[in-house]
C-alpha cells in the first residue's frame, strides 16, 4: 500500500493533514483528514471563575472570538438562571449576525474565490486571493468591503474587531447608541449589493464545477441546526434538531440539559481533533453535517425577503435536501444576505437602543449550557461549577467536530475521483484540498492548533520508496 | 503638505513584540501632522484607507540582529508572502494592495527594532526600550525624508 500525505492543507483556518492511502494497483483505498496540534482550552479553564470564562474562550480563536464568546455567555446566564433584557437578547443577535458575515465574507473571497476565479488547475503561485486582487480587482475589493463591514460592526458594538469583550454574563455591558446604528445601518445598501452580486455571480459558475458538485462530500447524511416553532433561519435562539436526508425530523427540541443523549464524541488515534456522531445510531452510522448547508437545509424560510426568494432557488438543486458539500460556498452567500437583511430589521426596532442591557445574579445551578450557530455551525459550550462559582469541567463541540466524521468522507470521496495516478499533479491535491476547504474548518476553535507548516506531499509506494514528492 | 500615516503593530503581550503599537502611543503627541494606526497584525482591510496617504512609515519589532539596533527599509509595492493574508499580511503585500485595488500607494519605510524578549508578557526589555527611544527619535526625520 502506498500513502500520499497533504501536509498541510492550504488556505483552511488552521493547521491539518490529509493521507491517503493507495493499494497495489495504484487505486485510492482510503484517505484521512489529521489534525496536527492541541491547545486545550477543555482542560486549562478549569479552576477558573465561571464569569471569567466569555473572555478567556474568546481567545481560542482569532476569526470566531465573538461566537465563543457569545456561547460562553449564555451558558452563563446559565449558570446564573437569568433571562437577559430583551435589548441584550437582540444586540447579541446583531453581534452574532455581524460574525456570520464577517467570517463567511474571509472564507467565499479570501480563501475559496482563487478556486473558483482561477480554476482548481491553476498554478498555485497564482491560486491565492493576491491572484485574485490581480486579475479580478473589483471581486477582491467587493470581498475586502463585504468582510470590513462585518468586522465594523463588531467593532461599532464591541469595541474592537478581535476578541472584543462587550458581550458579559447576563447582557452586554453597555447599550447601543444612536449614532452608532445609524451608522451601521449606512453601510447596509452597500454590504446588500456587493451579497447579492457575488450570489449572481456564483449561481453563473456552478455548471463549471460539476464534476466537484458531484464529488465534494456528496453523500446523503444527517443534518444538525438550532430549530425554532416559525422553522425560520434561527442563529441564536431555539433547541437543536437533525434531521435526515429526505428532510424528515429524526430527533427535535434538543437543548442543553439533554444534547449529551444524542450527540457523542469519539476520539481519533490520527488527529486531535474528536469526530461527533448521532448517538443513537452509533459511529458508523451516525455521520452529520452543521453548518450553513445543514441550517438552510433545516429551516423553511429564512425570515427575510431578500433571502427567502435566494433560498426558494437553491432548493431547487435537489429534489430534497442539498447534499453536495460544494453548496456550502453558495449557502454562505444566502446566510450573508440573510444576516445583513435581519440586522436592519433588528437595527430598526425601537427597543434596540434600551439602556437595560445587563441582568446581575450570582450563581443558582452548578451547570450551564449555551448553544448557538456560529458560522461554521453548532457550537456549544457546557460548563459545570464548584460552590465558589470556579470551574470544574468545562466541555466544548465546535463545528468542526461535528463535521469532522463528513470531512473524512468527503476527502475519500474527491481522493476516489480526482487521484488517478501515481504521479501526484497541483489540480488533483487541490481538488482533495478544496473539499476541506467547503466546510471552512476552523481548527484553531476545534482543537486549538497553533503553528505554520510548508506543504509536503508524497507519494509512497507499498514498498516504501518514494515515488513523487511536491512541496510548498 | 503630504499626508502621512504610522501604522504601529504587535502583540502588547508578547514583551519587545509591543514595540510597533508603543512607538505609535509616543508619537502621537511628537508628530501631531500625522495619522496613527495602532493595531496587533496588519489585514488587508488597511488597504483603502493606506491609499489615502503619500507617505506610510510601518513600524514593527523584528527578532533577528542585534538587539535594541533599529533598521529602516524602503518598501515596493510588490507582495512579499501572499498565499494567505487572511491573518497577517506584509507591508508589501498591503502596499500592492492599496496600489492595485485603490489606485495608489504611498511612498513608505519599514522600520524595525529588535527586540530581546518575546516571551509572554507585558512591557519592554531594556533593549526592547532602547529601540523604542532609537524609533521615536527617528520617526520624525524618517518621514521628513519620505515626504521630499
Amino acid at each position: 500500500m502506498s500513502t500520499i500525505t497533504i501536509d498541510p492543507i492550504t488556505r483552511i483556518e488552521g493547521h491539518a493533514r490529509v493521507t491517503i492511502q493507495l493499494d497495489e494497483q495504484g487505486e485510492v483505498q482510503g484517505a484521512r483528514f489529521h489534525v496536527t496540534q492541541v491547545r486545550g482550552f477543555e482542560k486549562l479553564c478549569e479552576g477558573r471563575p465561571f464569569t471569567e470564562m466569555p473572555a478567556l474562550m474568546a481567545r481560542i480563536c482569532g476569526i470566531c472570538p465573538t461566537s465563543h464568546l457569545l456561547a460562553s455567555s449564555k451558558a452563563c446566564d446559565d449558570i446564573m438562571a437569568v433571562r437577559i433584557p430583551e435589548t441584550a437578547e437582540k444586540l447579541r443577535r446583531i453581534m452574532n449576525l455581524a460574525q456570520i458575515i464577517q467570517s463567511h465574507a474571509l472564507s467565499f473571497f479570501y480563501l475559496s474565490s482563487p478556486d473558483f476565479l482561477l480554476g482548481m488547475d491553476a498554478d498555485p503561485e497564482e491560486r491565492n486571493i493576491m491572484g485574485v486582487v490581480r486579475k479580478y480587482p473589483q471581486m477582491a475589493r467587493d470581498g475586502i468591503k463585504l468582510r470590513q463591514f462585518g468586522q465594523r460592526v463588531l467593532e461599532t458594538l464591541g469595541g474592537k474587531r478581535v476578541h472584543p469583550g462587550w458581550i458579559v454574563p447576563g447582557g452586554v455591558s453597555h447599550p447601543l447608541q444612536a449614532e452608532q446604528r445609524d451608522q451601521i445601518l449606512a453601510e447596509i445598501p452597500e454590504a446588500i449589493r456587493i451579497t447579492r452580486g457575488a450570489l449572481q455571480w456564483f449561481k453563473g459558475q456552478i455548471e463549471s464545477f460539476r464534476a466537484e458538485v458531484r464529488s465534494f462530500a456528496n453523500f446523503p447524511s444527517l443534518f444538525l441546526a438550532m430549530a425554532n416553532d416559525s422553522n425560520e433561519f434561527s442563529a441564536y435562539n431555539g433547541w437543536l434538531r437533525f434531521i435526515d436526508a429526505n428532510l424528515n425530523i429524526v430527533a427535535d427540541h434538543i437543548t442543553g440539559t439533554d444534547y449529551l443523549n444524542y450527540i457523542g464524541e469519539s476520539c481519533n488515534d490520527d488527529s486531535y481533533l474528536k469526530s461527533t456522531y448521532f448517538k443513537p445510531l452509533g459511529l458508523a452510522d451516525g455521520i452529520y453535517r452543521v453548518g450553513p448547508l445543514a441550517r438552510l437545509n433545516m429551516c423553511q424560510s429564512a425570515g427575510t425577503m431578500q433571502a427567502d426568494e435566494e433560498l426558494a432557488e437553491f432548493r431547487e438543486l435537489e429534489r430534497h435536501s442539498v447534499l453536495s458539500s460544494f453548496y456550502y460556498h453558495y449557502a454562505r452567500l444566502i446566510e450573508i444576505l440573510f444576516s445583513i437583511e435581519r440586522m436592519e430589521t433588528l437595527l430598526h426596532e425601537a427597543e434596540i437602543l434600551g439602556k437595560n442591557v445587563r441582568a446581575h445574579a450570582s450563581p443558582n445551578n452548578f451547570e450551564g449550557v449555551g448553544i448557538l450557530e456560529a458560522p461554521r455551525g453548532t457550537l456549544i459550550h457546557h460548563y459545570r461549577i464548584d460552590q465558589n462559582g470556579l470551574i470544574e469541567s468545562a466541555n466544548m463541540i465546535i463545528a468542526t467536530g461535528h463535521n469532522n466524521l463528513a470531512i473524512n468522507h468527503g476527502v475519500f470521496q474527491v481522493a476516489r475521483q480526482f487521484v488517478k495516478s501515481q504521479k501526484l499533479e497541483q489540480g488533483m491535491l487541490n481538488r482533495v484540498e478544496a473539499v476541506v476547504r467547503a466546510f471552512d474548518p476552523c481548527l484553531s476553535c476545534s482543537t486549538h492548533a497553533a503553528g505554520m507548516m510548508p506543504l509536503d506531499i508524497q507519494l509512497i509506494a507499498a514498498d516504501g520508496t518514494m515515488i513523487d514528492r511536491m512541496r510548498r | 503638505m503630504p499626508r502621512a500615516l504610522l501604522i504601529g503593530y504587535g502583540n502588547t503581550l508578547r514583551g519587545d513584540d509591543a514595540l510597533g503599537p508603543m512607538a505609535v502611543e509616543r508619537l502621537r503627541a511628537l508628530m501631531p501632522q500625522a495619522e496613527f494606526i495602532s493595531c496587533h497584525q496588519l489585514g488587508p482591510e488597511l488597504a483603502e484607507r493606506l491609499a489615502a496617504f503619500d507617505c506610510a512609515i510601518f513600524i514593527d519589532a523584528a527578532c533577528d540582529g542585534e538587539p535594541g539596533t533599529v533598521q529602516a527599509m524602503r518598501l515596493s509595492p510588490t507582495g512579499g508572502e501572499t498565499s494567505s493574508i487572511t491573518h497577517h499580511v506584509h507591508p508589501g503585500a498591503l502596499l500592492e494592495l492599496a496600489h492595485t485595488l485603490y489606485g495608489s500607494a504611498p511612498r513608505a519605510l519599514l522600520v524595525t527594532g529588535v527586540g530581546a524578549s518575546f516571551e509572554n508578557h507585558e512591557g519592554l526589555s531594556e533593549k526592547g526600550r532602547e529601540a523604542l527611544d532609537e524609533i521615536c527619535r527617528l520617526a520624525p526625520e524618517l518621514l521628513a525624508e519620505l515626504s521630499l
